[in-house]
């Protein structure tokens, strides 16, 4: 392969692992704009959306890929909700400190369940590995082609939801203010729970196609979720397009960075960023909303 | 007998440790959660010293005041954060120093670890047998006591809290809230770094598989469930946490039930962080006049 393919083709890896990161990244953003606090177990949904596939690609269930994922996200939906309804609903005025830690401990529990059933060791969904087609001198293989067409098929997604319908303008008006939507007859429960929904399916999207495209880990989670943060961080916190434009710089950085640095050191990279956009502009954090 | 002493000994050290971390947490409201970074470069340093032949009488000092710096750097960019994103910060902090213990071979042997570091001398008196290393290690876990006792106590620490409670009117009264942070992280560091010292010393083997999230959790679990922002809460619970913990180690169980054993443990810990912030957030023992 020559030099100019060989870059090139570092830059589509960029973008696929870019895609996933903006899809993890969303809906962590989602939920900091609604809510106003981190999930810190969001890494947990990645994680989990990802098992549930395999729960029923396997026996008992030996669902195809295509009939699987459907419950899988529908139980990752699912778990979203069942975390607001048992932890995050009952202490919703409760100060930050409070809602973070029962945040971590939630990730936690999630994390070592995973473990727990499913063990610690690396699995796959046990499709054969297929050599990429070559497409302008650069290889691409299916799921990768997924990857890319999914996230754009989200991305629209969320654009109508949020741009055109009653749901996102109040998902919209909530983010903004929450006291001011309320008073304004806006179904603020209704919209929490939406959010929590979308948050949860965009996490089960992409920690399947992260899975896919790479294996099942019960850590796979929260070592991505550095990268959203990374990703909400660059695009300003709250902001959904914002989100999907840091989880695609995340990925180009990481995948060109490792032509100049030592692999072992890929998945700091994010971090890094992440410190040096502070030091640059410590003020994207402090809330400036511009959706 | 030994098992008890054992137990002492960790105690001991977690007391430490989350002596430590309660000054972050409980008064100065920072959200540490890479807290095990600040413990992993206290055990490196001093163990990395020891083995090249330095004495634990310098190691010591020198572990301590890499924790700090450590502590400092990272403080300058972290603490502009507000309370959310400090917290992640911090968790990526540690992670990336994990990532270094694991690749600098030449430095930390990377994944296979620093084995045989020696007992703590202190001019020709060797602390080796059990006993003397839990008088050590407690006579450590005394002094830390009272020296958070005195900082938290004094008009200082009363800046602390007054950061933590209303920034802004701390600020309006004087009070520079950033530098308040950087110092209270710094002294967080330092005495991790003790516990880091005393760790690596004691078990005489480090790696970086030692120091993960998994530690910063448990650490935090002690603060939380003891009472942050008070004096005995982080002793109170490292007392009953590690007692829980390495009780369950030595139980007779099944091998194949070992595997389930660690998720399990885990699993009760993330939930008990839970319910304590769903139920009573301030933990065993309440802060006096703390918030609600």
């Amino acid at each position: 392969m020559d030099s100019i393919s060989y870059y090139l083709q570092t830059i589509l890896n960029g973008i696929l692992a870019g895609c996933i990161y903006a899809l993890f990244a969303m809906g962590l953003t989602l939920i900091y704009g609604v809510l106003n606090f981190v999930n810190f177990a969001h890494g947990e949904l990645i994680m989990w959306g990802a098992y549930f596939l395999f729960l029923f690609m396997a026996e008992p269930f030996g669902l195809p890929l295509y009939v699987a994922i459907i419950p899988a996200l529908a139980l990752t939906g699912c778990l979203g909700l069942a975390m607001d309804y048992s932890v995050f609903r009952p202490i919703r005025r409760a100060n930050r400190l409070t809602l973070l830690i029962a945040a971590m401990g939630l990730s936690v529990l999630l994390r070592n369940a995973a473990q727990f059933f499913w063990g610690a060791e690396v699995r796959t969904y046990g499709f054969e590995v297929i050599a990429g087609t070559q497409f302008l001198g650069l290889y691409l293989t299916t799921t990768q082609f997924a990857i890319i067409a999914v996230t754009l098929i989200c991305v629209v997604a969320v654009y109508l939801l949020f741009f055109k319908s009653r749901l996102g303008k109040s998902m919209r008006a909530l983010s903004d203010n929450l006291d001011l939507a309320r008073i304004s007859g806006i179904d603020t429960k209704r919209s929490i729970l939406a959010a929590w929904v979308i948050s949860a399916v965009l996490a089960g999207i992409g920690g399947i196609l992260l899975a896919l495209d790479t294996n099942l880990h019960p850590e796979m989670g929260i070592a991505n979720l550095i990268k959203a943060f990374a990703a909400t961080l660059i695009g300003g916190v709250g902001n959904l397009w914002g989100a999907l434009l840091g989880g695609l710089l995340i990925g180009l950085a990481e995948n060109i960075g490792v032509l100049f640095i030592s692999p072992g050191y890929k998945d700091g990279i994010a971090f890094v960023i992440m410190v040096l956009i502070l030091l640059a502009r410590p003020y994207v954090i402090l809330g400036e909303r511009s959706d | 007998m030994d098992l008890l002493l054992h137990l002492c000994v960790i105690i001991a050290i977690y007391a430490i440790f989350a002596l430590s971390l309660n000054v972050e947490v409980g008064y100065t409201g920072l959200f540490n959660f890479g807290h095990v970074a600040f413990f992993a470069v206290g055990a490196y340093t001093s163990a990395l010293l020891t083995l090249s032949g330095v004495p634990f009488v310098w190691s010591l000092p020198a572990a301590l005041t890499m924790a700090g710096l450590c502590g400092f750097l990272l403080s300058i960019p972290a603490l502009k954060l507000q309370g959310d994103y400090f917290g992640i910060a911090t968790l990526g902090f540690g992670e990336i120093l994990r990532m270094i213990f694991n690749n600098e071979v030449w430095l930390t042997k990377g994944p296979m670890g620093l084995p045989g570091i020696p007992r703590p001398e202190f001019f020709g008196f060797v602390f080796d047998t059990l006993p003397r290393y839990l008088a050590l290690s407690a006579g450590f876990a005394l002094l830390t006591f009272a020296i958070l006792a005195f900082v938290v106590l004094s008009p200082f620490g009363r800046a602390l809290k007054a950061v933590r409670d209303d920034e802004t009117a701390a600020e309006i009264l004087g009070k520079n809230a950033y530098r308040f942070k950087i110092k209270s992280f710094v002294i967080g560091s330092v005495f991790a770094g003790l516990a880091g010292v005393l760790w690596a010393h004691y078990a005489t083997f480090i790696g970086p598989g030692d120091f993960t999230l998994t530690e910063t959790i448990l650490v935090l679990l002690i603060v939380v469930m003891g009472g942050k922002g008070t004096f005995p809460g982080p002793v109170v619970g490292a007392v009953a946490l590690i007692f829980f913990q390495e009780s369950v180690r030595f139980l007779r169980l099944p091998p194949e039930w070992t595997r389930l054993l660690g998720p399990l443990q885990q699993m009760i810990f993330g939930l008990l962080l839970v319910v304590l912030m769903v139920f009573r957030p301030e933990g065993i023992i309440r802060e006096k006049g703390g918030e609600r």
